[in-house]
């Protein structure tokens, strides 16, 4: 019995020990699979700085997270485009000090200054995603450009859609030629019919991996976001991705440091970090999606306009998020 | 006197503050919260309202709540279906054998949930060991659907809270007389009739307690039905998870955790009402 | 005859396949040279080697074991205490207070979880190892009074009488009398409590904060974004460590009551 307790303590000694060179902390909520854990632990070793990193599926996830935690709780944030006005709004997000970045010019202008924070007095972008079709050739022979083709009855059991209301419903909307960000009830009706239909279809909905379904072969076709499509395809070349003409989300995703942040410096020299050409590097190389900085990227700016002009963001739609809520529970 | 007194206080203090701080309030707060009423984003607005109680009666959420408790049912008995001539048929061994084989049930439980919840995607997937294995021998030609289904998720509850069905039904089956059984038997009473007259009636507070213990956990497990359902069918534990966690509409979140409470409460009622003793429950 | 007797142990043997299935399956694959878990290629040790630089992974293991040996530690205590004093004395409210340790037993995990958050938020407690720590001693409190309180009887209560006419302080028959009696019930309950700690995932999920992560969170969070086989290779190794020790404390509890029945 004593031994047990004494290899107890050495086990409890040892933790401890391994924990408390660190000469400070920040606590991070990110997307999952966003950033590599490795970017992240040279950081650590670079600045000497532990950082807590948790991470969300979807941007209402965060919000909730955020509200009822204690104020200081978490220090930066990675909130979309409408996450960010809204939270503007319910004041939960810090006055941006842009003098703190040294690498900040690093940001190609034309992604400063949208229309959810006009001077970037909250956020700075970090990350443009979009929805895509992503679909194994393999398997299915069928062209498929817009929402309406996965109604297809062929399509049995054979899709994997991201788990997110917003984007779903918005895809639905889109699909049946109404605004993504339609309230109007009639429409939203009619958009849960879609929805029902393409649920016979639907074999899993997954937001952290989705790419999995594919790779995997459980489903060969993924209405998922665009570096999960590229990453499938690079273990796939036969994979397609596709834009849908009805149109697709643009999800602007930012630094944001939340109210009360007691570890406001590490933040920010994490940001610093993150929005080094090497790091962005590292980050696209691993998740691709389409990087604000400037110097990185596969994509030309004319390709990357082209992308922006044919979606859209999704906008805050106030109170009539209850009749989302609703809308989501019945389909599942 | 007094030092007896203080003695008694050493005895009682912690428990009373215990259960009082990390029960009573807690739960008394979500009643309180359950009459709340919610802003669309979150916020809690303290007026009285009876409102979230009647959401619950709403279509919707009626359906849900009728889905998931249809799910922890088969899954209640399915176990029970197991438990009882697994437990019947150890009997037949010697005691040390019996003790060996119970304690050998307890083993996988030992590993984290979550990664035996793993194990079976890797087993149930579409190209997963099961469907490999059947097709490799040429039992079927198309992989079945074994997952991201009803049918996934009531194996994962099956397999995750079997023990608490085994342990409590080979507790009574083990303490219950085996003369009424050889009774029965010689008179020539069918195999479905001794276990319905003479097996049933004096396990009977064993199987309930089992059924509790599997029943209640299996409504509100929401990882299983995130991990093998595909985020595709929800039960009550998601739909409480989501208005926390996701939809942020805690008054709503706490009506129908009150909800459940009351029902847990019923069940309970019941148990104890067919002789069921409390310490008997959870206990291994 | 015979017939009867096959099926039946065949029946028995079925069941210990599906509940022993996933757990070798997880084994198998933790020295599979493939990171997908799909086909076993090869055979290696190599997830056994890169478990030991997977620092998130171990940390969070390392949070689990605190979290599990200091909320056993403190609830068994509690627990102890408790089950005697609930037994011993009469106060008024005493039956409300042996209902209320019931609750967490009974209501489903789910509901514990978020009336422990909502009193959290409520207090502005910081969501983090401490509120973990704090959950799990909440909901292993009723389990250590429920196993000690299963060793309690009016026998007890004689045998302490006893020592009290023999002049023994309240503490001292306590320390001395009582609790070798109740020893085995708070073993088991320690045990369980430490078992319950170890595995729980629902509580954890809601009163978890930033860098709080415990081992089942961990493993959540990896299930959803993908696994790597280095978390079968310490599953294994907890499995084994288990094993080994449940194996021990049999062999050490078989002995005893040989000693005892032997000076008998």
């Amino acid at each position: 019995m004593k031994k047990i307790i004494i290899l107890i303590l050495g086990i409890f000694l040892f933790t401890g020990c391994t924990n408390n060179q660190y000469k400070g902390v920040v606590n991070v909520l990110n997307w999952s699979s966003y950033i590599p854990d490795d970017v992240i632990s040279d950081f650590e070793k670079e600045y000497n700085i532990k950082v807590h990193y948790g991470t969300y599926s979807s941007n209402e996830e965060l919000l909730a997270k955020i509200s009822s935690s204690k104020e200081g709780t978490y220090d930066l944030i990675f909130p979309s485009d409408y996450m960010i006005e809204l939270m503007k709004q319910r004041e939960l997000l810090e006055p941006f000090q842009k003098e703190k970045l040294n690498n900040l010019n690093n940001i190609n202008i034309r992604f400063l200054k949208q229309p959810y924070d006009s001077n970037n007095e909250y956020s700075v972008p970090f990350l443009l995603a979009t929805t895509t079709i992503a679909v194994n050739k393999d398997s299915i022979k069928d062209n498929i450009t817009s929402y309406q083709d996965l109604l297809n009855e062929k399509y049995q059991n054979n899709i994997v859609l991201i788990d997110d209301q917003r984007i779903i419903i918005g895809a639905a909307l889109q699909g049946l030629g109404y605004d993504i960000n339609d309230t109007n009830k009639e429409h939203l009706e009619e958009a849960y019919n879609f929805l029902m239909k393409l649920k016979k279809n639907v074999k899993a909905f997954d937001s952290d991996s989705p790419k999995t379904f594919l790779i995997t072969k459980e489903v060969d076709i993924g209405l998922i976001w665009n570096a999960e499509s590229i990453l499938a395809k690079e273990e796939n070349d036969n994979i397609e991705i596709i834009y849908p003409e009805d149109g697709y989300v643009l999800s602007m995703d930012n630094y944001a440091i939340v109210k009360g942040s007691k570890n406001k410096e590490n933040a920010y020299l994490l940001i610093d970090y993150l929005l080094r050409d090497d790091i962005c590097e590292r980050i696209i190389k691993e998740y691709p999606y389409i990087s604000t900085n400037k110097h990185v990227g596969n994509l030309s700016d004319e390709e990357v306009s082209v992308i922006l002009k044919n979606g859209s963001y999704i906008k805050n739609i106030g109170e009539h998020i209850s009749d989302y809520d609703k809308l989501w529970a019945r389909i599942k | 006197m007094k030092k007896n007194k203080l003695f008694q206080y050493f005895l009682l203090f912690p428990v009373i503050i215990y259960s009082f701080l990390l029960i009573l309030i807690p739960l008394i707060y979500v009643l309180f919260l359950s009459f709340c009423k919610n802003d669309s984003y979150g916020g809690m607005i303290y007026e009285f309202t009876l409102s979230n109680y009647l959401t619950i009666f709403d279509f919707t959420y009626m359906m849900i709540l009728l889905k998931s408790a249809l799910i922890a049912l088969i899954a209640t008995l399915i176990c029970a279906f197991i438990s009882y001539p697994f437990s019947i048929f150890l009997m037949d061994k010697s005691e040390r054998t019996r003790s060996f084989l119970i304690k050998l049930v307890m083993i996988p439980f030992l590993t984290n949930s979550l990664i035996r919840t793993y194990g079976w995607i890797v087993l149930l997937r579409k190209n997963g060991v099961i469907n490999s294995a059947l097709i490799g021998t040429g039992i079927i030609s198309k992989p079945l659907s074994l997952m991201y289904n009803n049918l996934g998720i009531i194996i994962g509850m099956v397999y995750t809270l079997l023990p608490f069905m085994i342990l409590p039904i080979y507790s009574a089956v083990s303490k219950m007389d085996y003369s009424l059984v050889e009774a029965a038997k010689d008179l020539g009473a069918s195999k479905w009739k001794v276990f319905k007259e003479v097996i049933l009636p004096s396990t009977i507070s064993g199987l309930f307690n089992g059924s509790l213990m599997v029943f209640i956990p299996a409504i509100g497990y929401f990882f299983i039905s995130d991990i093998l359902g595909g985020g595709k069918v929800m039960i009550i534990g998601n739909l409480i998870k989501n208005q926390f966690l996701t939809a942020r509409n805690w008054p709503f979140g706490s009506a129908i955790s009150i909800f459940l409470i009351l029902i847990t409460f019923l069940l309970v009622k019941l148990y104890k009402k067919i002789g069921g003793k409390m310490d008997d429950l959870g206990g291994f | 005859m015979n017939k009867n007797k096959l099926f039946r142990n065949l029946f028995i043997i079925l069941v210990y396949i599906f509940l022993f299935l996933p757990i070798i399956i997880l084994i198998l694959y933790s020295f599979n040279d493939s990171k997908m878990n799909i086909i076993f290629t090869h055979f290696t040790l190599r997830w056994y080697q890169e478990l030991i630089h997977n620092q998130e992974l171990l940390n969070a293991f390392s949070n689990t074991l605190i979290i599990a040996i200091t909320s056993t530690a403190i609830s068994t205590v509690i627990g102890t205490i408790s089950a005697v004093g609930l037994f011993k004395y009469k106060f008024p409210g005493k039956n409300l207070i042996n209902g209320l340790i019931y609750i967490p037993i009974v209501i489903p995990e789910i509901v514990l979880g978020i009336s422990l958050l909502s009193v959290y938020t409520l207090s502005k407690l910081e969501l983090g190892i401490g509120t973990i720590l704090l959950s799990h001693i909440a909901f292993s409190i009723p389990y250590v009074i429920t196993s000690v309180r299963s060793t309690l009887n009016p026998m007890t209560s004689q045998i302490e009488e006893a020592a009290y006419d023999l002049g023994a302080s309240k503490l001292k028959t306590f320390w001395y009398v009582t609790l070798p009696m109740i020893f085995p019930g708070v073993v088991s309950g320690a045990a369980l409590a430490f078992t319950l700690s170890l595995d729980d995932v629902v509580i954890s999920y809601f009163t978890a904060g930033p860098g709080s992560n415990t081992l089942p969170l961990k493993i959540y969070s990896m299930i959803k974004t993908g696994i790597t086989p280095d978390v079968n290779a310490l599953s294994s190794i907890i499995l084994l460590i288990t094993i080994v020790v449940l194996t021990v404390a049999t062999i050490y509890q078989t002995k005893t009551i040989q000693k005892r029945e032997m000076a008998k």
